[in-house]
């Protein structure tokens, strides 16, 4: 009987916290899927630099897709999604402390993006490889000053 | 090097094997190290030096000394167990190059830096910035597949480097039996007379050492022309010529 009562009380408790879990602000979720599309893209793209022969339409399609991901990034971090909001994040509080200098590392991701996608149309590799390098500038300048370093 | 054994003194362990073996433990902290503090650059290197390596002690393995060749000292579990039975007995009387035990943890370890070392050329961070010499060739999730494993491997293979330091100096003090010494000198002297084990020729080793530092470069370089264009070759300039999109 006590096994039953055990059983029951967990299959109650259960579904309490899954739905718990998915109680927290949605930024949490919706930003991690963004940047792992981002850094998908990316790869997707400096790969091809790395081959004997790029895939220009490669390049291309990954180009507009981080394009697009990037102009989210901004409103990924609404207020209350920092580290202490109770879910593991790699976000930093500088991030709400200093809401200018993050607004523009993150105009710079979206316009150094835009930048690779107009240079991907061109089909110019010299410009395309010049862009890219400025778009891992923007992520990198953003990683350093706003998330967390790794230990 | 003479074939007849002095006061029972041989040399068990050839130079090559010697300087694996210590390029191994030099290298193995500096590996760590490197990761540890994000510097990939310095990692990348290090890790070409030990791909070279582990690619030179399997090829020696194959076609070196015979106290290096993996035929002569890998055993069945049979062998092991009556090693196991009487080595206590025999305390005074060591094998002339590895026993079937030891074998063990020559094969687990070099087994697991291959796997390591294997998993590094795929293997990514999470922004997959910096990345190993083969990770374009395979997709995002397989790379960070590679990388977890690539952080697994290296628990395991320090478990087996704690249990191989272990077992060696349960050789030196409950066994009275100096394993460290005859890995640095090579020599070794036995309380009987042995028979010098045949070592392999310099000219055996410097091509042996020549074919691996060759396969570690090509493969730190992308394999091309497949994988990658050659270094001398960096310039992008086929795509305008050729049709848009050909290449897949």
């Amino acid at each position: 009987m006590k096994k039953l009562h055990v059983i029951a009380a967990s299959l109650m408790v259960l579904p309490a916290m899954t739905a718990f879990a998915a109680d927290k602000h949605p930024a949490f979720k919706l930003r991690h899927h963004n940047f792992e599309i981002m850094g998908k893209a990316m790869k997707g793209i400096f790969d091809q630099f790395k081959k004997p022969a790029a895939n220009l339409a490669t390049i291309r399609a990954n180009a507009a897709i981080l394009s697009q991901s990037a102009k989210k990034v901004g409103g990924h971090f609404p207020k209350g999604t920092g580290p202490g909001a109770g879910v593991k994040t790699e976000a930093l509080p500088a991030i709400w402390e200093k809401p200018a200098e993050f607004k523009a590392a993150t105009d710079r991701l979206v316009n150094t993006a835009a930048g690779l996608q107009a240079a991907s149309a061109s089909g110019d590799m010299a410009k395309i490889q010049a862009a890219a390098g400025a778009v891992g500038g923007s992520c990198k300048g953003c990683h350093d000053s706003f998330r967390k370093p790794k230990g | 090097m003479n074939d007849q054994a002095h006061n029972g003194a041989v040399v068990v362990w050839d130079v090559p094997v010697r300087v694996v073996h210590w390029s191994f433990v030099a290298l193995l902290p500096g590996l760590w190290w490197s990761a540890e503090t994000r510097q990939m650059n310095l990692h990348f290197t290090l890790g070409l030096i030990m791909l070279g390596l582990v690619v030179f002690r399997l090829i020696w393995g194959i076609v070196g000394s015979s106290t290096a060749r993996f035929n002569r000292f890998v055993t069945g579990p049979g062998t092991i167990l009556r090693y196991l039975k009487t080595s206590a007995k025999d305390a005074g009387q060591p094998k002339v190059g590895h026993n079937p035990l030891g074998a063990l943890s020559v094969i687990a370890l070099l087994g697991l830096l291959s796997v390591q070392v294997g998993l590094g050329l795929f293997a990514q961070d999470t922004d997959a910035v910096d990345s190993g010499p083969l990770n374009h060739l395979v997709s995002w999730d397989a790379a960070t597949a590679a990388s977890e494993a690539h952080e697994i491997v290296f628990k395991l293979l320090l478990a087996v480097i704690a249990l191989h330091i272990a077992a060696i100096l349960f050789y030196r003090i409950v066994r009275k039996n100096d394993l460290i010494r005859p890995m640095v000198s090579g020599r070794r002297t036995f309380s009987s007379i042995v028979a010098q084990p045949p070592m392999a020729s310099w000219i055996k080793a410097a091509t042996a050492a020549m074919i691996a530092a060759a396969l570690a470069l090509w493969i730190s370089y992308g394999v091309p022309p497949w994988g990658a264009k050659f270094p001398w070759d960096q310039v992008d300039k086929a795509q305008d010529a050729s049709p848009p999109d050909s290449y897949m």
